[in-house]
Parts: C-alpha cells; structure tokens; sequence
C-alpha cells in the first residue's frame, strides 16, 4: 500500500516511517503543506497521513483543496490538538480519522489499514475465523473449540474488533471507539472489566491464555493453534 | 487628608458633588430670591393701598367739616389733628394753619399723590411724606401721612432677605463643598487601596460603614469581587501546586525507570518500557483533561448541540459501567419514568455522567448498591457508600481536590471539575445529597 505522510516534525517522520516500511507498506514523506497538497494531488496514495500543523499551508486547508479536487483518498488526521472539537472540526473538513499526538504505533497502523482496506472492494465477510475461534456474523454465534460461547453484546463486539485484528496490539481506545459511540478517553477501567469477563469464559474451556493483555500498549488476540 | 486629595489630581470643587452643589444653590438662590420679590412687591402694594385709603378717608373727613364748620372751626380742627394719622396744612387767606410750615409747590389733587420729604426738629430729621391738595371751600388743604416708617420697615425686609440669600448661597457652597470633600475623601481611600490590590495586596478590603449608602453597596460588591478573586487565585495557585505535585511524582518515577532501564535484561525489558509508557500516558491524560478542563469552563470549547433522550443516555450509561460495578461486587441499577428530550452535547454529558458513576463505583466499596435513576428532567447517581460529610460537599468540585489526601487512588483529580464545567455550561443543576449512608448526585436539566 502507498501512504502520503505530510508532517514536519522529523521524530515523528522517522516514527512513522520506519513503522509503516516494517510492515512492508510504501510510505513517502512532505514536510510541508504546499509540497504535501502538490504530491496528494499528482500522485496516487491508498491513505494520507495527515498532520494539522504545518508550516505554509495549514493542514486543514491542505484538506479541504484536496477533497475539493475531488479526490476521495482517506485521510487520517495527526494532531498535538486533543479537543474533542478539534477532532470534529477535522472530520468536518473532510478526515476520516483522527489521531492525538502522542500516538502508539500499534494504534496507528489499525487505524492506518482500516482506512486502507475501506478503498478495497472485499465480499462482505460472513464470519470471521482466529485459530480454533469461530464467529458467524449474522447468527452473532461465537464458537471456541467447537463449544459455543454466549457472550454479552458489548462483549460480541470486542471480540469481533479482536478477531479483525488478530496478532495485533489493540489499544484501549481503539477498543473503547468500537464499542461505544463516545469518544472520550474514560480514564478507567471499562474495557479491562469487559476483557475480563470475556477473558473468563475463554478460560472455563481453557483458553484464557488466547486474550493476552500488553502493558502500556492494549489487548492482543493471539492466533491459537 | 487633604494632601491625598491634592496629589490624586482630582480637587473638591472639581467633583461631581460639588457641581451638583453649585446648581443646588443656584437654583436655592433663584428661589429664595423669586419668593422674596414676590412678597416685596406685595409689600410695596399694600402699603400703597392703606395710604391711598387712609388719605382718601381724611380727605371725605376735612371736606365734610369744611361744609359743616365755619371757618375758625375749621382751623380748630385742623390745628387740633394728630399728626400721627395725618398731617395737615390749611392755606387761609392769610397764612399756613397745620402741622407743616409750607406747602410744597406742585403738589397733586389727591386722589393722585407725590412724595415730598420734610426737615423737623427730632432725632430723625428728614422725613419723607405722601401726600395731596384737597380744594375745600375754605382754600386748598393739604393731606399727607408719614410713610418712612414703612419704607424704614420694608428697607429692613429687603436688607434681611439680602442677608438671608448670601447666607443660604455661602451655607449651601461650604456644605457642599465639605459634601464633595467628604465623598472625594472616600474616593481617594478607594483609589488608595485598589492601588494596593494592584500591586498585589489581594486581601485589601474596602471599608463599609454603618450608612449602608450608595457608597457602601459599591464597596460591598466591590470586596465580593474581590473575595471570588482571591478564591480564584487561590484555586489556581493551590492547582499549580498540585498539578507540581501530580506530574511531579510520575515524572520523577520516569526519570527513575529511565536511568535503570539499562541494567534491565533484555527479558525484562518490554515489562519495563510499557510500565513507563503507562505512566508518561498518564502525565498526558492529566494535562489534556486540565486543557479540556479549561477549554469547556472559558466556554472556548463549542458545544457540538444535538438532540437526545436523558432515557436513552442512562441506558448508555448503565451498559458502560455494569460490568465496572461487577466487577467490584457491587449492584448497579437502572430506573428510569418520564423521558424527556433534550438538546445538548451529548458526549460531553455522557463523560460528566459516566464519571459520576465512575466515581460512585471507585468510592462506595465493595458490595455497595450503586443506582442510576432518571425521573423527568433529573437524573440520580445514588449509592451507599460512606459519603461525603457536609463539610466537605462544596469542596469535591474544585480542581485537584481530592478528599483522599493521599492522593493515592488514580486519577487526575479533575474529573468532578469537569463534571462541574460540562453541566454548567448545560445550565443543569448539581446537588450532593445525603442517601444516609451515601451519597445521592442529583442532576436537574
């Protein structure tokens, strides 16, 4: 995959430069507005990764010329600007992401490869298989060595965030995002107490090893044998 | 006192009191002196009228005696007359029979009258007569009365009321200049200690006295200002020192980790690095909910309006944190009657109302029965916890207050604040309520 990243400051170039290649996607850099709005609109990018300030020429401006080009490549938005009108002003001008500095790499490639995958045509998945776990999307049944498990809505909808991303550290607010319509950094324990509980039932059939919890970072489903 | 008035630049008879003072007296003088014209006038008028009447009544007298008396009679009764009613001078043939020794010349028929003054021999030499000819039978007599007397009294009025005015104008103008001084004097001392809160003395107070005037409301809501002021200050500088105190302790745990980090093995090491990015996490969380903080209490933050129902909200809320309240073995419950739509932001409310929930579920304990309750326009967070006493109820809204003095549960210590700000700018209401034991948060919209 070809990715734009439009940012000035070099640490979080070479951050998210040396992340982006080791997953063997191709990512090149602008290091300022002008130059970031004429490569995303010469060029043909799967993603651009988008900071909101810039020096020449801010990057909500960059985002509306580029969107008022008519070019529809998603954008994820890189900003210092936590507010949550902040984040809704981005999204207004045209971002289909947006992400606070100080970011975890993890966090920003989920997000990355969502965004990515949205512009590939795929059949819609009726199921979803991790290992010896087994989730059918329509009939919401969830099957874990062959033994049914019986899971909770919210807890359904975690495991499926999971499952999407197997390997993968997924961050609590990646988590929380999916779950829940509000985007706000709860400051507590919510998902770890739905993780728990799901993490239980998964160890009644003695799978409780399969959700592993990655410190500082988030939750990881791993690939069971 | 004086000199402070001088050296503030502003002097009595610049101030608006004494202004108001000078068109005082002016218009007093204007007055005064218009209601003692009028009564001069009046004065002067009456006195006219007796003279004329009472020089017409001698003249009907000396007219019918000149008819009925002979002529020795009738010089008889002219003698014989009073001088004090009236004084009389008869020309007969031969010389002048009366109280005056000469007829002055031109002198009018009465009715129509002239002054003329006389010399006599008393203390008060020169007099000043009224009076006219009657023609008689017997020759032209002369009437006339004293009006000095009269005129003496009316010099006197018009003497006491000019004394009256220049004594009502200086009075009214050292009244009213010792007025201005007296309000100036308050001013300055005003001036003078809004000058020592400017450099920084915030716990000057402007003096109220017992006249509970205009000046003293003023000073009154002037020292509450400045009482919220130097709360505010307080707040802030004690939030300065415990935002020190907050990032202080995880920076310095940080900068411990990082110096060990080296010695770690390499086994030990991805333990070690996501421990300290937790805890730099944590620094950042505290600072973008101080940012967020400020931002919603300024009012810089835009609502994002939309509709919703407080029915729905509270279901949200109740899946959220039913498992958080789980988990501790605690019960959480969710009544809810009476929906009602509202506008507002949605997200905001819900992170307010989760962190009240949040917070019920963190302090109520083990096994405490935690409630959500929505009737109407009020939602209820109760629980049966230990509570907040009294006392301390106005406190858990300010910033960094934490009750546990510790400080030793996580958190950033901003989370009731933000509550605080967000419902504010929701115009809803807060009220912390016993639940004997615990605590009710009650919400009204």
């Amino acid at each position: 995959m070809k990715i734009l990243l439009v940012e000035d400051d070099a640490t979080t170039i070479e951050y998210v430069v040396k992340g982006f290649t080791e997953q063997g996607h191709n990512i090149e850099t602008a290091s300022d507005g002008h130059q970031g709005l004429l490569l995303a609109t010469s060029m043909k990018y799967d993603l651009i990764l988008l900071d909101r300030m810039l020096p020449q020429l801010d990057g909500l401006k960059l985002l509306a010329a580029l969107r008022a080009t008519g070019s529809q490549t998603p954008v994820l938005i890189l900003s210092a600007l936590s507010h949550v009108d902040e984040r809704v002003k981005g999204l207004r001008a045209g971002g289909d992401d947006y992400m606070t500095k100080p970011f975890a790499f993890s966090e920003l490639l989920v997000r990355a490869e969502k965004l990515m995958q949205r512009g590939l045509s795929q059949p819609a998945e009726t199921g979803l298989v991790v290992g010896n776990l087994m989730m059918e999307l329509l009939t919401r049944k969830v099957t874990l060595n062959g033994n049914e498990l019986m899971l909770q809505p919210k807890e359904f909808q975690l495991l499926k965030y999971l499952m999407e991303h197997p390997n993968q550290v997924i961050s609590r607010t990646l988590l929380f995002e999916a779950v829940w319509d509000y985007h706000f950094d709860p400051r507590t324990n919510v998902i770890d107490v739905h993780i728990a509980k799901l993490r239980r039932k998964f160890e009644e059939l003695g799978f409780g090893e399969l959700i592993e919890t990655v410190r500082g970072a988030g939750y990881r489903l791993r690939q069971g044998n | 006192m004086l000199d402070i008035v001088s050296v503030k630049g502003i002097k009595p008879y610049q101030s608006s009191a004494w202004r108001i003072t000078i068109i005082f007296s002016a218009l007093v003088t204007l007055i005064i002196g218009t209601l003692l014209l009028g009564m001069y006038r009046q004065l002067m008028n009456e006195q006219e009228l007796q003279t004329n009447q009472h020089l017409a009544a001698e003249t009907a007298r000396y007219q019918q005696m000149a008819l009925t008396l002979d002529k020795s009679s009738f010089a008889a009764q002219v003698k014989a007359a009073d001088p004090k009613t009236a004084l009389i001078v008869w020309r007969s043939s031969l010389d002048l029979i009366g109280a005056l020794s000469l007829i002055p010349d031109d002198m009018p028929m009465l009715p129509k009258t002239r002054d003329f003054p006389i010399l006599t021999a008393g203390p008060d030499k020169l007099h000043i007569l009224t009076g006219g000819l009657v023609m008689t039978r017997y020759g032209p007599v002369l009437i006339a009365t004293r009006t000095d007397q009269l005129a003496t009294l009316i010099d006197r009025f018009v003497n006491a009321a000019i004394t009256a005015l220049m004594l009502t104008i200086i009075l009214t103008l050292a009244l009213g200049y010792l007025f201005s001084k007296a309000i100036l004097r308050r001013l300055v001392q005003y001036n003078h200690l809004s000058q020592l809160i400017e450099k920084g003395e915030y716990s000057t107070r402007l003096p109220v006295s017992w006249r509970h005037d205009e000046f003293d409301m003023l000073a009154g809501k002037f020292n509450r200002v400045l009482d919220t002021l130097e709360n505010n200050l307080l707040a802030v500088r004690g939030a300065t020192d415990n935002i020190a105190h907050d990032l202080r302790t995880p920076l310095s745990h940080l900068r411990i980790g990082l110096e060990q980090l080296p010695d770690k093995t390499s086994q030990d090491l991805p333990e070690a690095c996501a421990i300290l990015i937790e805890k730099l996490d944590h620094c950042l969380a505290t600072f973008d909910a101080m940012l967020s903080l400020t931002r919603i209490e300024e009012g810089q933050q835009t609502l994002e309006l939309q509709d919703f129902s407080l029915k729905v909200l509270c279901e949200d809320l109740y899946e959220m944190a039913e498992a958080m309240a789980e988990s501790n073995e605690q019960t959480l419950t969710l009544t809810t009657s009476d929906d009602v739509q509202m506008t507002g932001d949605k997200y905001l409310l819900f992170q307010a109302l989760f962190n009240l929930v949040d917070n019920a579920i963190k302090y109520a304990g083990e096994g405490a029965k935690i409630e959500i309750v929505q009737q109407g326009n009020e939602i209820q967070i109760r629980d049966n916890g230990p509570g907040i006493p009294d006392e301390e109820k106005g406190r858990v809204f300010e910033r960094l207050v934490r009750l546990d003095p510790s400080r030793h549960n996580q958190g950033t210590g901003l989370g009731l604040s933000l509550v605080k700000a967000i419902l504010a700018r929701h115009n809803a209401k807060v009220n912390l309520m016993d639940n004997t034991p615990g605590l009710i948060v009650s919400i009204t919209f």
